[in-house]
């Protein structure tokens, strides 16, 4: 479980978030909506405690993130797949964090199974990657720990349509098994895909949340997401 | 709540070392030059144990600061920073796990040295029908590695106070070769170094000879050069925002 209070970022005299609240139930897929520079990177830099809010407070299970003592084992997190050593194999990286977070080698073959790495893709270092490998690689290691929590900044990203598919049904089966997952995206057809909750952000502002069905009271997501942030920056998406 | 221990994230910051190919290219060329300058000397020096285990040392001097300098740098040029700081918050337990796996590098690459140092005199000896000199100063082998292990603490200090591999590393070697120009600079100049540049106060270490003036000056070189820019980088790392 995800809550964000009353969340503001000023940074370098930009309001980055501005009394951002919202929460994460375990058992549902939240989808972060929002056009690029929005702020929902900032916002999940902030729950993780790479980042500090000017103000307000992110917890999840009601604690701040760095009071979670070994968080990888509670909370998966993956912020950018592209943030790899690209001299290193995707099976070292796996490896890496499965001893930061004290897990048995096997879980790294298990991992790789799960997210359909081949052992010799395994072996080849990730500069060599296409971004969908590197988000698949990204996935596997925020679900290293089998955490009960799932953050996950545009997965999506570089996936091909088999691999969106192959990412709703994992994410659909963990928010089935009493998963928590926020999954942030600038693409609505995205969102509404993969998540049953949806929260859309515009200028670091909450501009409306609800379920994904009933958000647009008869009009499509796409046209509430357009209206409401026709006003702001880049809305593009 | 269980926190992460220690020597998890000393056991992750060493592979980090070695686990990419920089990283074991860095380690090739340092074995690879630490034989052939060992053989190398031997060949033309004559089989003199401490002779040759002291010249792996010239390639080492600037080789292990450059693996520590990277060693600390790379969380940032590839921004695994993200993720290495999201598995554990607490920076400083992560700086520090990652400020040690290079000292002791230097202190086995100093080891290794002799190692090859060793075989090579017996060879040449044997090979030139010379008796082999074995003689080695007894504090000289420790005060050698801990030369290095202050030269490498160096490199990791300006890694985490730059926290950019190219500027640490210019600023690394640029220093040995500033200080061997300002002690050229009349007796102003040589006392200043005697303070102050890191490789002048090592020199009593690795020769054995160290003295209670010595020592200071070795503080004072050691508080300026590491202590100071680690305690600086590590500040800034633990209020920064990590993006």
């Amino acid at each position: 479980m995800i809550e964000f209070s009353h969340v503001s970022k000023v940074y370098r005299g930009v309001r980055a978030l501005d009394d951002v609240s919202f929460t994460v139930e375990p058992g549902g897929v939240t989808g972060f909506l929002g056009p690029n520079g929005a702020g929902k990177s900032t916002a999940l830099r902030v729950l993780v405690g790479l980042s500090r809010p000017t103000s307000g407070s992110a917890t999840v299970y009601g604690l701040p993130y760095g009071g979670l003592g070994n968080p990888g084992t509670r909370v998966g997190v993956l912020l950018d797949a592209g943030a790899l050593h690209p001299g290193r194999s995707g099976r070292e990286v796996l490896r890496l964090g499965a001893t930061t977070l004290g897990l048995p080698k096997a879980r790294v073959g298990e991992i790789l199974d799960l997210v359909g790495l081949t052992g010799q893709e395994a072996r080849r270092p990730v500069g060599g990657y296409s971004l969908g490998m590197r988000q698949r690689l990204g996935i596997g290691h925020a679900l290293l720990g089998r955490p009960g929590t799932l953050v996950l900044d545009e997965p999506a990203n570089g996936l091909d349509p088999q691999g969106i598919r192959w990412l709703r049904e994992l994410l659909r089966h963990l928010a089935d098994s009493g998963c928590a997952v926020l999954l942030s995206s600038h693409l609505i057809h995205e969102v509404e895909q993969i998540a049953d909750h949806v929260v859309m952000i515009g200028r670091g502002r909450v501009l409306a949340q609800g379920s994904v069905d009933g958000l647009g009271g008869g009009r499509s997501l796409e046209e509430v997401f357009l209206n409401l942030t026709s006003d702001t920056d880049r809305s593009a998406a | 709540m269980t926190s992460i221990p220690f020597h998890r994230l000393l056991l992750v910051e060493t592979r980090k070392i070695f686990d990419t190919r920089s990283g074991k290219v860095l380690t090739a060329v340092l074995v690879a030059l630490t034989v052939a300058s060992v053989v190398g000397r031997g060949l033309v020096a004559g089989p003199r144990l401490f002779t040759l285990t002291g010249t792996a040392g010239i390639g080492f001097g600037i080789l292990l600061p450059v693996l520590a300098v990277l060693s600390v740098t790379g969380e940032w040029s590839h921004r695994t920073a993200l993720t290495t700081f999201t598995l554990e918050p607490r920076r400083t337990r992560v700086l520090a796990a990652k400020f040690l796996p290079p000292l002791a590098v230097a202190v086995v690459a100093t080891v290794f040295a002799l190692l090859v140092a060793v075989p090579a005199t017996a060879v040449v000896a044997a090979v030139r029908h010379v008796p082999a000199d074995w003689t080695v100063p007894p504090l000289a082998l420790p005060g050698m590695a801990a030369t290095f292990v202050l030269l490498t603490a160096m490199g990791s200090a300006f890694g985490l106070l730059s926290l950019n591999a190219p500027v640490a590393i210019v600023v690394c070697l640029t220093n040995t070769m500033l200080w061997s120009v300002v002690s050229r600079l009349g007796e102003t100049g040589r006392v200043l170094a005697e303070w102050f540049d890191l490789g002048n106060a090592t020199g009593p270490l690795a020769t054995g000879t160290m003295t209670g003036g010595d020592a200071v000056r070795l503080a004072t070189s050691v508080l300026l050069w590491i202590a100071l820019p680690a305690a600086l980088g590590a500040l800034r790392v633990s209020r920064a925002e990590i993006r």
